[in-house]
């Protein structure tokens, strides 16, 4: 999506206010201010500010909306237990108590039902907590995070009739406003990142002056920016992310570089959340929760500025091979035909030989 | 003679050319995408097979050390006919078996069904949602060089099903507006084009390099047409030079297309071309060069389509999964938005003979749809930029900041 920046420029309509007469109208310095507050919120910050505030507004929702709901996959495996107790003791009661290996191989049947019943709960999203301890806000800040950057991590699934509607309807809109964030920070960072590769390779080569009729004129040379430097760029901030959740969470480094690249990539399998254990209490990992987010959200934005640096260079090259694979395909088919031609031309001879 | 051997020549020269390219854009990349799946499906099916293996046998291990402990503790240390104490005992011992299962079965174990879990179907199905960064999430890498291979293969992955999609939304979106066009406006299959472009070179007299095909039947006029919709005869065929093919984005109208001339009567194709003079200019020309790529498709239709294909799966998967309409619409929704949860997966839920199909099903499902979403992105997206320019244009003139005029 390459569309041209939609910058309101306020400077522009400070200069075009100068004339105006500001002694008099408080009314005025206060639609002048309403006015700039909406220039701010078309440009890029303004945008960042709207994503967090949809999130925020998503969070607040899906808690309302699933937390008070009474799960009955609790009551369902409460039931599956005392089921199965109800028969170990039955079993137990029937059974001769000396003879061990029959007892144990009832009671190995029994268990296998059991075991078979929760893992098809599991199946269906049951993880052993109440939608109380799972949908505190952090972690319905997460959902909602997931899901407007379509990552899907899967680990906290809505379970009710109207979650689900409401998931639907919130991805609906808020996967353009993403892509809007996307784009816009895209374009913010990149040029910051231009600016930044510019300046610290002008001030390396500041010595390289050409003298043109007498005046020492800098060489003005177009600089792009390599895509390596872009890469360079991501795998630094996946380091940070490794150290960082490798620290908090006790994982290993790989596991932590995998949940980076995993998150990134918005792919989420949700096998690795940090802070969303099961095992975890609702305590600390509140401000696990809120730097993971600000942490996928900048990353989010760090891969957009990726891209958009790296568009024009796979672009440019892409076409170059496709030129190359045409001439190539040209090539092929010429020697085809030239090679016809010459068998042709070779039999010709022959039967006129022949004759 | 040798005019019409060199004449067939080139044309065999054009049509392999045009063939290949074909092959290497669309069809190619289509192929790339699957064999680059059945190869990510082998490796992880051989790297993630083995620990499966060990976890099946692993919570074995479980139940036997919990029937144990039933036997040691329970049954021999308490009294028997103390039945509520016992029965607590019990409970206490079956809640942590119970805790270990839910913590196997979320760290990949799968329940002990017969299947294999990392067959090859279902890691199919595991390497597709890796590259379209869906990521169910229902199967994932459990050891270490599973990890490793999950990201380099993502690292490759991601900007060939990129291609895969740009491409295919490409071709989709032109083939759908040739479609809509014929429907909605009764004109602009480019078959009758290249008749009207037939007679049209003939008045002309372009030579060989100029044309693609030149049938043998040429002067009557009539030929049989396929529908290529890339092909497009310029009003002065000397000046420009030849649309190159395929490799064109189909939503942004060439310089050359006229599109103010086209005409608002109605008229029929069924006009012959030989009944109008030459003095009649450039707006013949453009009516006879009328391109389907010029239209845009309104909003409402694209989405349509996907609201439509999002009811056939949910109505597909429903049936296969038992699941009900409102899960099978989320879960299709879910899969395309590329959110993917995980919650509902086909072959999850409902262990039939059949989880293998409805893997490869889904797998199909999900490459088709994903295409038809680049579809209509492509469909939309000049409509899309136009409206929120012209919304941004409106709101700076009611605010009253200073507009860009474009």
């Amino acid at each position: 999506m390459d569309r041209q920046p939609v910058n309101a420029s306020y400077h522009g309509s400070m200069r075009s206010r100068d004339s105006s007469s500001t002694g008099s109208d408080a009314r005025e310095k206060i639609k002048d201010c309403f006015r700039k507050f909406v220039a701010f919120m078309f440009t890029q910050v303004g945008v960042g500010a709207l994503v967090v505030c949809y999130a925020i507004l998503g969070a607040a929702s899906f808690m309302h909306i699933e937390k008070d709901n009474p799960d009955e996959q609790l009551q369902h495996v409460r039931k599956w237990r005392q089921s199965c107790a109800e028969e170990l003791w039955n079993i137990t009661v029937a059974n001769n108590i000396f003879n061990e290996t029959s007892w144990v191989l009832k009671v190995d049947k029994v268990l296998k039902v059991f075991q078979n019943n929760i893992t098809a709960a599991v199946h269906t999203g049951y993880n052993g907590r109440s939608p109380e301890d799972i949908w505190s806000f952090p972690a319905a800040l997460m959902y909602s995070l997931s899901v407007f950057t379509m990552i899907g991590y899967g680990n906290i699934i809505p379970k009710t009739i109207w979650g689900k509607i409401v998931t639907i309807a919130y991805a609906c809109f808020g996967i353009p406003i993403y892509i809007l964030y996307f784009c816009n920070m895209g374009k913010v960072l990149a040029q910051t990142f231009k600016w930044l590769y510019i300046t610290a390779h002008e001030c390396s080569r500041r010595d390289d002056a050409v003298f043109e009729e007498g005046e020492i004129i800098p060489v003005k040379r177009k600089i792009t920016v390599p895509s390596t430097a872009c890469l360079w760029v991501i795998s630094f901030y996946i380091l940070t992310g490794t150290i960082m959740f490798g620290a908090w969470e006790k994982w290993n480094y790989l596991d932590s570089t995998y949940f980076c690249v995993i998150s990134l990539c918005k792919i989420g399998f949700g096998d690795f959340v940090p802070g969303a254990n099961i095992s975890d209490s609702a305590g600390g990992s509140h401000l696990k929760l809120v730097i993971n987010f600000i942490y996928v959200l900048l990353g989010m934005g760090l891969v957009a500025m990726c891209y958009n640096l790296m568009c024009e260079d796979v672009r440019v090259k892409v076409r170059e091979l496709k030129e190359d694979l045409k001439n190539c395909l040209d090539d092929i088919t010429l020697k085809i035909t030239v090679c016809m031609n010459d068998t042709k031309h070779f039999h010709q001879k022959q039967s006129r030989h022949v004759k | 003679m040798p005019r019409r051997k060199r004449r067939l020549a080139s044309r065999i020269r054009a049509y392999i050319r045009g063939l290949l390219s074909f092959l290497f854009s669309n069809v190619g990349v289509i192929v790339l995408v699957v064999a680059y799946t059945i190869a990510g499906a082998f490796m992880f099916q051989a790297i993630e097979g083995e620990s499966e293996m060990e976890r099946m046998t692993h919570m074995a291990l479980e139940r036997n050390n919990t029937a144990e402990n039933l036997w040691q503790n329970v049954t021999l240390a308490l009294n028997l006919f103390n039945e509520t104490a016992m029965k607590e005992r019990i409970t206490i011992e079956l809640i942590h078996y119970q805790k270990k299962i839910v913590f196997a079965v979320r760290h990949g174990w799968d329940g002990g069904r017969s299947s294999r879990q990392w067959s090859f179907s279902s890691a199919f199905l595991y390497s597709l949602t890796v590259i379209t960064t869906i990521g169910y999430g229902h199967l994932s890498p459990r050891t270490n060089w599973g990890k490793v291979v999950t990201i380099l293969y993502t690292l490759l992955g991601m900007p060939l099903f990129l291609l895969y999609l740009t491409n295919l939304g490409e071709l989709l979106a032109r083939w759908f507006k040739c479609i809509y066009a014929l429907v909605c406006h009764c004109r602009g299959c480019p078959g009758f084009t290249k008749r009207r472009a037939a007679r049209f070179r003939q008045q002309l007299d372009i030579s060989d390099a100029e044309s693609i095909e030149r049938p043998p039947h040429w002067k009557s006029g009539y030929l049989d047409s396929d529908c290529t919709p890339e092909y497009r005869i310029p009003p002065n065929a000397r000046d420009f030079q030849r649309r190159p093919d395929y490799f064109r984005s189909a939503s942004m109208p060439q310089p050359w297309e006229r599109r103010e001339a086209l005409p608002a009567q109605p008229r029929g194709w069924s006009e012959p071309l030989a009944f109008r003079t030459d003095s009649e200019g450039t707006s013949e020309f453009s009516y006879v060069t009328f391109d389907a790529q010029t239209i845009t498709v309104p909003i409402s239709v694209c989405v349509c389509i996907m609201v439509g294909y999002i009811i056939f799966g949910s109505m597909l998967f429903g049936m296969w999964e038992n699941w009900d309409q409102l899960d099978g619409a989320y879960f299709c929704f879910i899969s395309l938005s590329s959110i993917g949860f995980g919650d509902f997966v086909p072959g999850e839920r409902v262990y039939t003979p059949r989880i293998e199909t409805s893997f490869i099903a889904c797998s199909m499902y999900l490459m088709l749809g994903m295409a038809l979403v680049a579809m209509c992105f492509n469909l939309m997206q000049v409509r899309l930029y136009k409206i929120l320019k012209i919304f941004v244009f409106e709101v700076k003139l009611l605010m009253r900041l200073p507009t860009r005029l474009r």
